[in-house]
C-alpha cells in the first residue's frame, strides 16, 4: 500500500520563504565581512572604491578586486556546490551520513592529482583543476558502473573504491617527496591561492549542476519516499538517480578540483535544514545553495584571523564548527534528524 | 599543511627519521667490532664524543652527506639526498651514485643491512640539535661513534660543514674548496661594489605556501640571501617575530600585505629552480597584480637567484656564479 506525500503544515509554509529571506540577508553580510577581512586594513571607503571606482594603481583595490572578491565568489560557489551536492545524495541515497565525497569523488580527484604530480603534469593551478575534474569523474563513473543497480551498492562501492584509490595514492606519495609537496598544496582544502586560477569553467558548470538540481528536487521528493512509492507516482527512478548521479559529480568534482577536500559542508547543512524544509527536496536544495556558502564564508573569515601568525586552511574551520553543529543537531532534534 | 616549511626543516626531517630508524634497527649491532687506532675527543651537539683521529668508514646522512662527498671524506654508505644532486658536480654525483645508499629519504625506505654490511668507524648525523633529540642515539652508538653536526640558521652551514668535514678527517679538501669559494666572492664583491652599495634588497623566497595565500620572504642570513650576503647585497628589514632556525630569518606575510612588505625595495630577488624555472609559490607572487604594481618591479630591477638551497661551499660558488649572471645588468644600470 502507498500514501501520498504529507501535506504541508502551515507554519512550515511561511517558515521556508522567511528563512530564506533571512539566509540571503545573513548571506550578503557573510559576503561583505569576507571582503573586509584579511591580512590589510582596507578602509570601507576604499572598498567601495575598488568595486565602483577601480583604480589598477591603488593598493587596497587591487587587494580587494584581485584577491578578496575572487576568493569571495569563490566560498559561495564551492560551499553552494557542496552543501547542494550533500543535499541530493542524502536524499537519493536516503542515508544521512551521505555526503557528495561517498561516490569516490575526492579520492578519486586526490588519486588523479596525485599521479599527475608523479607524472609532472601537476605543476600549474590549471593542470590541477583538470586533473581534479578528471579524477572525480572517472572515479564516479567507475562507482556508478558497479554500484549502478542499488543505491545501497552504489554507495558501498563508493566506499571500497575510495579506500583503495585512497591507499594507492597515499603509497605513491610515501615513495615520492616531490608529489607529496605537491599533493600538499591540494589536500589541505583551502580558498586561498587560487584567486588567479581561471574558475570560469569550474563556476559555470557548478552554476548549470544548481539549476539542475532545482529542475530535478520535485523528481527527487517522489524517489526521497521510496522507490516503490516513487514507481506508484509515475517517477522514472533509473532516470532521476541517473541525473542525480551526475550533478553530484559535476557539483562535488568541481568544488574539490578548485578547493580541495573540505568535509562537513556537504554533510552538515543538509541536516540543519531538514527540519525547516519538512521533506520538500526542492527547498532543501534552494536553502542549502544559501546556507553552504554562509558557511563556508564565515569559516574563511575566520581562518584569516584565527592565528596571528597567518591563515589556517578553511577546511579545519568547517571541520571545526562542523563536527559541533553536527552534535547540537543531533542533541537538539534527536536522532530522527539524521 | 607547513610540515616541509623550510628546507631546513626539510632536511633536518628526513634525516632525523632515517636516523631513528637506523637506531631502532640497529639494536642487534650492539657489539659488534669497533675501529681500532688513535681517538680523539670532539664535541658536537650531541656533547663529546669519542672519534677515530683517522675514520676509514664514514655513514653520513641529512646535510653531511653532500659536505663529505665534496671533502673527499672515506665514505662507505650514505642516505639519499636528493635535492642536493643538481647542486653536485658531475664528479661528486658520480660518487653519490656509486655509494651504497644506507637509506632513502625517508624512514620507510631506510635499509639496515645496508649500514651493518659497511661496518662503519663513524657517523656522521647532519640534522639541527631539536631533531637529534628525538634520535634514539644509544643504539647508533652500539655501530659506531655517531657525531651530530647540524644547521641550526640557514647562514650556519659555513660553520656546520667544516665542522662534519672535521670529524671526517677531511679538512684538508675542505679548506681548499673553502679558499676558491672565499676567492671568487671576494672577486664579486669587489666587481659589484658600487652596483650593490646602497642598494635596498628584498628576497621572495621559494618556500611561499599557495594553499595559505601567503608567500615566503627572506631577510639577511636566509637560503636565499646568505650567499648573495657574501658578495655585498644587503637585504633591508628583520623578521617581525622571530621563530627557530629558518624563521629567524624569513617570514609568510599574506599576499596582501607584499606591497607594504616590498613598497621600499630598490630591487627584489627571488628563487627559482636549477634549471631556472620559477617555482609555484613564487609564481603566485609574480602573477598578481601587486607585485606589478611594486617600484622596483617597475623598474625593472628583479633578479631571478638560482642554487639557494647551497649549504656546501663547492655547492655555494655555482650560487655565486648564478649571482654573477643575474646581477650583470645592474653594471649598466
Amino acid at each position: 500500500m502507498t500514501s501520498a506525500p504529507p501535506a504541508t503544515p502551515p507554519t512550515v509554509r511561511t517558515a521556508r520563504p522567511a528563512a530564506l529571506a533571512v539566509g540571503l540577508l545573513a548571506l550578503l553580510a557573510a559576503g561583505v565581512a569576507s571582503v573586509a577581512v584579511g591580512a590589510r586594513a582596507v578602509p570601507v571607503g576604499e572598498m567601495w572604491g575598488a568595486v565602483a571606482d577601480f583604480d589598477p594603481l591603488n593598493g587596497d583595490h587591487l587587494v580587494v578586486r584581485d584577491i578578496r572578491l575572487p576568493r569571495t565568489v569563490l566560498g559561495i560557489a564551492v560551499g553552494a556546490a557542496l552543501a547542494v551536492g550533500g543535499a541530493l545524495i542524502q536524499t537519493l541515497s536516503r542515508n544521512p551520513l551521505a555526503e557528495p565525497g561517498i561516490l569516490g569523488v575526492t579520492h578519486g580527484a586526490g588519486f588523479a592529482l596525485t599521479v599527475g604530480a608523479a607524472l609532472g603534469l601537476a605543476g600549474s593551478a590549471v593542470s590541477q583543476l583538470g586533473l581534479g575534474v578528471a579524477g572525480s569523474v572517472l572515479a564516479t563513473a567507475l562507482v556508478y558502473a558497479v554500484g549502478r543497480h542499488s543505491t545501497l551498492r552504489l554507495l558501498l562501492a563508493g566506499v571500497a573504491f575510495s579506500a583503495v584509490l585512497m591507499g594507492v595514492s597515499l603509497g605513491i606519495r610515501l615513495t615520492s617527496p616531490d608529489t607529496l609537496d605537491k599533493y600538499r598544496f591540494w589536500a589541505v582544502g583551502s580558498l586561498a591561492g587560487r584567486e588567479q586560477a581561471d574558475l570560469t569553467v569550474p563556476l559555470v558548470a557548478i552554476g548549470v549542476a544548481f539549476v539542475g538540481a532545482l529542475v530535478i528536487a520535485r523528481s527527487l521528493n517522489a524517489v526521497a519516499l521510496g522507490e516503490t512509492v516513487a514507481h506508484t507516482l509515475g517517477a522514472n527512478v533509473a532516470r532521476v538517480r541517473t541525473v542525480t548521479l551526475v550533478l553530484i559529480t559535476v557539483l562535488a568534482g568541481a568544488a574539490t578540483a578548485v578547493a580541495g577536500p573540505i568535509l562537513f559542508v556537504g554533510l552538515i547543512v543538509p541536516h540543519l535544514l531538514r527540519r525547516l524544509t519538512s521533506g520538500s527536496v526542492p527547498w532543501l536544495v534552494g536553502l542549502s545553495a544559501v546556507v553552504g556558502p554562509i558557511l563556508m564564508l564565515v569559516a574563511d573569515t575566520i581562518a584569516r584571523v584565527l592565528l596571528h601568525t597567518g591563515e589556517v586552511p578553511v577546511a579545519i574551520v568547517t571541520a571545526f564548527l562542523g563536527g559541533p553543529m553536527l552534535i547540537w543537531v543531533v542533541r537538539r532534534y534527536g536522532a530522527g534528524s539524521l | 599543511m607547513s610540515l616541509l616549511r623550510s628546507r631546513l626543516t626539510q632536511g633536518a626531517a628526513a634525516a632525523a627519521v632515517l636516523a631513528l630508524t637506523v637506531g631502532l634497527s640497529a639494536c642487534g649491532a650492539a657489539g659488534e667490532e669497533q675501529t681500532e687506532g688513535p681517538t680523539r675527543q670532539f664535541t658536537a651537539d650531541n656533547g663529546t664524543v669519542e672519534i677515530p683521529q683517522n675514520p676509514k668508514r664514514v655513514v653520513a646522512t641529512g646535510y653531511a652527506v653532500p659536505s663529505l662527498i665534496e671533502a673527499d671524506a672515506p665514505l662507505v654508505g650514505v642516505s639519499s639526498w636528493e635535492r642536493g644532486e643538481p647542486m653536485m658536480s658531475d664528479e661528486d654525483l658520480t660518487t653519490y651514485k656509486e655509494l651504497p645508499q644506507v637509506a632513502g629519504e625517508t624512514a620507510a625506505e631506510t635499509n639496515y643491512d645496508a649500514i651493518a654490511e659497511q661496518n662503519p668507524d663513524l657517523i656522521v648525523i647532519g640534522v639541527p640539535k631539536p631533531i637529534f633529540a628525538e634520535i634514539d642515539a644509544e643504539r647508533l652508538e652500539s655501530i659506531a661513534p655517531v657525531v651530530a653536526v647540524g644547521p641550526d640558521v640557514p647562514s650556519a652551514w659555513r660553520e656546520v660543514s667544516r665542522k662534519q668535514a672535521d670529524a671526517a678527517g677531511a679538512l684538508e679538501r675542505f679548506d681548499e674548496v673553502k679558499s676558491e669559494y672565499d676567492a671568487k666572492a671576494e672577486k664579486l664583491k669587489n666587481k659589484y661594489a658600487d652596483a650593490l652599495s646602497g642598494l635596498k634588497l628584498a628576497h621572495v623566497g621559494g618556500y611561499g605556501e599557495v594553499e595559505n595565500g601567503n608567500f615566503q620572504r627572506e631577510f639577511d642570513g636566509s637560503w636565499g640571501t646568505n650567499i648573495a650576503g657574501d658578495i655585498g647585497a644587503k637585504y633591508y628589514g628583520e623578521v617581525e617575530e622571530k621563530g627557530k632556525g629558518s624563521r629567524a630569518v624569513s617570514e609568510y606575510p599574506s599576499l596582501e600585505e607584499l606591497p607594504s612588505a616590498m613598497r621600499e625595495a630598490d630591487a627584489i630577488t627571488y628563487t627559482v629552480n636549477a634549471d631556472g624555472s620559477v617555482p609555484q609559490s613564487v609564481e603566485y607572487v609574480m602573477d598578481s597584480n601587486l607585485w606589478k604594481n611594486l617600484p622596483a618591479v617597475k623598474k625593472d630591477m628583479t633578479f631571478p637567484i638560482k642554487y639557494t638551497e647551497a649549504a656546501t661551499y663547492g655547492q655555494a660558488q655555482q650560487t655565486l656564479d648564478a649571482l654573477d649572471e643575474t646581477f650583470a645588468p645592474l653594471l649598466n644600470k
